[in-house]
């Protein structure tokens, strides 16, 4: 049966409805995750960590009239199941009454599919199959005369949610990567693939792209802090997207006024070519079709064409502020409301490579690193560069440059910037290379 | 010890599988939350989780795996998996990692505790919590009140082919509260106590020392009131930082500065280096002559004491940086091999599923002698800021820009108006070397850090960065917003 539950949601169906049984609240919700998780990392061209984890978790939301508790376990037998039904009555006896709470979902008409989620020589990838992916990026990167780091992880994912209401949801998936650090003296290059099925990363064509960055980034030159045309590559505008959906994609924030959209919704937040919006069943992604408390996950536009659209909702939400519930809870009990998961931003007219062939005097930005917000209501950021910085003169990259720290306005940069034509998934999200004019870097280091 | 037939199993099969050293951890984990939110219960959960695993190093090379099934046929697969997964790590290159010895230690430990956490009801402590809420939002203008608190409650039992068998009982609390005020066009908040709440190691006497109620309403009235001040001066001028702000200083430019794997690029790709390279070791000037850090994993209170580390290391004192200058990492087994320095048994795991790996343990900055007034005295124009609200530092741990909660002036000497939005930037050796005054004992505070992030696959820690409020000279201030 250990082996079953990361693959198989009829097996983990069977221990919500055990739970579900057992339950005397007024209204039960059943959440469970199990995965099979690999991931071999490497550093100086041998691998230093390597690990396999098999794990497993039940969460039982109970509901006394207007009063919630959640108690968890990852013992799954009925003896433990029953237990845990009863403490999480017990908890939600604890509470008072939240005037608010609408009762569980109970929408259980279909949810669109996900497309090819499951792979499964990908769930089954043997600890050797990914040491050879290690030597190939190790051989290309050796041969350049660097070192290199990172990882390759494999991993496969079943979530099953059931509630006392009708809802019964469950979803298989795996997920691989491939994570590279090309590190010379003076210089290092990053290059990152994600895929459903291992077999569509290449190791060798990461490892040769992170090698180049580290030898065109060679001996790299200082930047003077000022305003300068960026090109930031996938991986550096992600953080971006990542940000703008903490503080501001969900209901909680709009609702509370703290979100860059309370009270912009219909108007002008960022350029007429941007549009955000999720959308769990892009083909480049990873998404899956219902949340966690079993709704359908819908496709949400969040901004279109630089107006503010929408935010995302979950049951809770919907019904506070009488919209749609847009399927987008976290796990029980979440105290940071809904949130989007699965960030797409269409792709612009041109390839990358023009985008830098009409910078005059820029910067391109493989990487970035340890962005934290200054300002929550002007989406003001600080960051770090890192792993792959590089100066455009006239329309070319010439040489690296050492690396620099950030003050930025993301929706600023958002009424300032252009797109790339190449989509590319960068962790959960799919986006394009983005061009920002006037972007502000402050203050810069001794290091490439 | 507790599945002590179980381990020797798993030790025998891994050993029999080629390892020359193996351990074995069993582990179940407790955490009660409870956070409420403008009155309403937000979050109140209960969830414990509870399995083993295997690490073996077979010829130099290390393989883990680990189940949440203690069933007999998993424990025997998973032992030898670890020992399959490690043949795998030695099939790419020749480098052999080697272990620093750890010793051979048959012991129990458990956290000191004074008022166990399961003697107070669960009613009684959401009771605390909602009463504290409302307090927050009898300040006039608060748009979010919330308070949370965590209950933690760890097991574990090690053993390993060299002999030891631990088993430890560690109780770890905290709790906040947080007051969010929303204006026109501005976002202000305020946390206490300090930045991320007080946790620590111990019982429900840290929550009641954590004085919420008491303190709920000037929160409430700092969040409300922020939105009115004037910002923040930009400029190079002289500040003076909480300890509550020092402990995040002190986690981010020399914590994670000085942790091993770090400096010897086991980090590399993802949480980065470090400019604290091992030719520095002895001679560096890190700081000024009244700085002296240590990791020490004994501290009474702080929230990572323990007895053992997670690789089978009893908990000891490691000088790191002693008046000013470099002396000593946060090493593992393995990597204080490689380096040729004494363990600091820092080595943790989140829980029992996830590979142990360095984490910045109690990094304590030792207090001085300055009363808060005397810091703050001979400052002629100045910024005394308190509470953390953002924070970056580049990959090596050099370039750091902070952001704090709430300001205040410092003018001939005196602390003077709020200022908003206050935030300061630096290069780490420089500015501790700017370091002239430190706080005396009695306003130095184990401040706990619950959810440190590292690794990959990403793992959270409990670490601690012991601290009095300090004074800093000539630092640059108001870069966020100065751009």
């Amino acid at each position: 049966m250990a082996s079953e539950y990361a693959s198989d949601g009829a097996a983990l169906a069977r221990v919500l409805e055990t739970a579900l049984a057992a339950s005397r609240a007024d209204e039960t919700e059943a959440l469970a995750f199990a995965s099979e998780n690999a991931l071999t990392r490497y550093t100086h061209n041998y691998i230093h960590e390597n690990m396999v984890e098999r794990n497993w978790q039940l969460s039982v939301r109970a509901v006394v009239g207007k009063r919630i508790g959640v108690a968890g376990t990852n013992r799954f037998d009925s003896g433990n199941v029953k237990l845990v039904v009863e403490r999480a009555t017990e908890m939600a006896r604890l509470a008072p009454e939240d005037p608010d709470f609408p009762g569980l979902p109970s929408d259980a008409s279909p949810c669109d599919e996900a497309p090819a989620k499951y792979d499964d020589a990908t769930a089954h990838l043997a600890p050797e199959a990914r040491a050879r992916a290690v030597e190939q990026i190790v051989d290309v990167i050796r041969g350049r005369g660097l070192y290199a780091a990172g990882y390759v992880s494999t991993r496969s994912d079943c979530v099953a949610v059931a509630n006392s209401k009708g809802v019964r949801r469950s979803f298989a998936g795996t997920d691989s990567a491939i994570n590279i650090k090309a590190i010379g003296d003076t210089s290092s290059g990053y290059a990152e693939g994600y895929a459903r099925r291992f077999a569509d990363l290449s190791p060798s064509a990461l490892a040769e792209r992170a090698a180049r960055k580290a030898v065109d980034s060679k001996s790299p030159q200082a930047l003077e802090p000022g305003e300068y045309t960026v090109i930031l590559e996938p991986p550096a505008f992600r953080e971006f997207l990542i940000y703008l959906t903490w503080i501001g994609f969900g209901a909680q924030p709009y609702e509370q006024g703290s979100s860059f959209m309370a009270g912009k919704l219909g108007q002008k937040i960022a350029g007429d070519n941007v549009t955000f919006r999720d959308e769990f069943a892009h083909p480049l992604g990873a998404g899956i079709p219902f949340d966690f408390e079993g709704a359908p996950r819908r496709q949400v536009t969040l901004i279109d064409s630089g107006i503010a659209k929408d935010v995302v909702y979950d049951s809770y939400y919907a019904a506070k502020l009488k919209h749609a519930n847009t399927g987008h809870a976290l796990p029980a009990p979440n105290t940071d409301g809904p949130m989007p998961l699965n960030i797409v931003v269409p792709a612009g007219a041109k390839p990358v490579a023009d985008l830098i062939r009409s910078v005059d005097r820029g910067v391109l930005v493989t990487r970035t690193w340890y962005i934290r917000l200054v300002d929550q209501k002007q989406t003001l950021i600080t960051g770090m560069t890192r792993d792959g910085l590089f100066r455009i003169e006239r329309g070319e990259v010439t040489h690296g440059l050492k690396n620099m720290r950030f003050n930025e306005s993301i929706l600023g940069a958002l009424n300032r910037c252009e797109l790339s034509r190449e989509l590319v998934r960068s962790e959960s999200h799919v986006l394009p290379a983005a061009k920002i004019e006037g972007f502000h870097f402050t203050s810069g280091t001794e290091f490439g | 010890m507790q599945f002590e037939a179980e381990a020797l199993r798993a030790l025998d099969i891994a050993t029999a599988r080629g390892a020359q050293y193996a351990d074995v951890r069993f582990g179940i984990v407790r955490g009660e939350h409870i956070e409420v939110r403008n009155g309403n219960v937000a979050g109140l959960s209960d969830a414990s989780s509870s399995g083993f695993s295997v690490r073996a190093l077979v010829n130099g090379a290390w393989g883990f795996a680990s189940s949440a099934s203690l069933e007999s046929a998993e424990i025997d697969r998973v032992a030898a998996q670890a020992a399959s997964i490690a043949r795998a790590s030695g099939s790419v290159s020749r480098h052999r990692i080697e272990i620093a010895p750890a010793g051979k230690f048959i012991d129990t430990y458990k956290t000191p505790v004074a008022k166990d956490p399961a003697t107070v009801p669960a009613g009684e402590r959401v009771a605390h919590l909602l009463a504290a809420d409302k307090e927050i939002r009898a300040a006039k203008g608060v748009t979010v009140s919330r308070a949370w608190m965590d209950l933690w409650r760890t097991t574990k039992s090690y053993a390993s082919t060299e002999g030891s068998r631990v088993e430890q009982e560690l109780v770890q609390s905290g709790c906040a509260l947080s007051a969010l005020a929303v204006g026109e066009g501005d976002v202000q908040d305020r946390q206490y106590p300090g930045t991320a709440g007080l946790y620590q190691s111990g019982g429900y006497e840290v929550i009641e020392s954590a004085k919420l109620l008491e303190n709920a309403r000037r929160t409430g009235e700092e969040a409300v009131a922020l939105l009115t001040a004037e910002q923040c001066p930009s400029g190079e001028m002289d500040i003076v930082l909480s300890g509550d702000q020092m402990s995040l200083q002190i986690h981010e430019s020399i914590g994670h500065a000085l942790e091993l794997d770090r400096v010897l690029g086991w980090e590399a790709n993802f949480s980065g280096l470090s400019f604290a390279t091992l030719d520095k070791i002895g001679a560096f000037r890190y700081g000024s002559p009244i700085v002296t850090v240590v990791c020490d994993m004994t501290c009474p209170k702080a929230l990572a004491t323990h007895g053992y580390d997670d690789e089978g290391t009893r908990a000891t004192s490691v000088d790191l940086i002693r008046n000013g200058i470099l002396v000593g990492y946060m090493a593992g087994r393995d990597t204080a091999a490689a380096a040729g320095v004494r363990c600091a048994g820092v080595v943790r795991a989140e829980y029992w599923g996830r590979l142990p790996m360095i984490r910045i343990g109690n990094v304590n900055l030792l207090p001085g002698s300055a009363s808060f007034d005397e810091l703050l005295d001979g400052i002629k124009q100045g910024v005394y800021m308190e509470s953390n609200r953002s924070w970056s530092i580049d990959d090596k741990r050099l370039n750091f820009q902070f952001g704090c909660q709430i300001g205040y002036e410092i003018k001939n000497g005196r602390k003077g108006r709020l200022r908003k939005n206050p935030t300061y930037a630096g290069m780490t050796p420089a500015f501790w070397a700017s370091c002239d005054a430190i706080g005396d004992a009695s306003q130095w505070v184990a401040w706990g850090t619950p959810n440190c992030g590292k690794g990959e696959p990403l793992q959270t820690a409990r670490s601690c960065q012991g601290a009095s409020p300090a004074r800093f000279r000539n630092v640059k201030v108001g870069v966020g917003y100065g751009k």
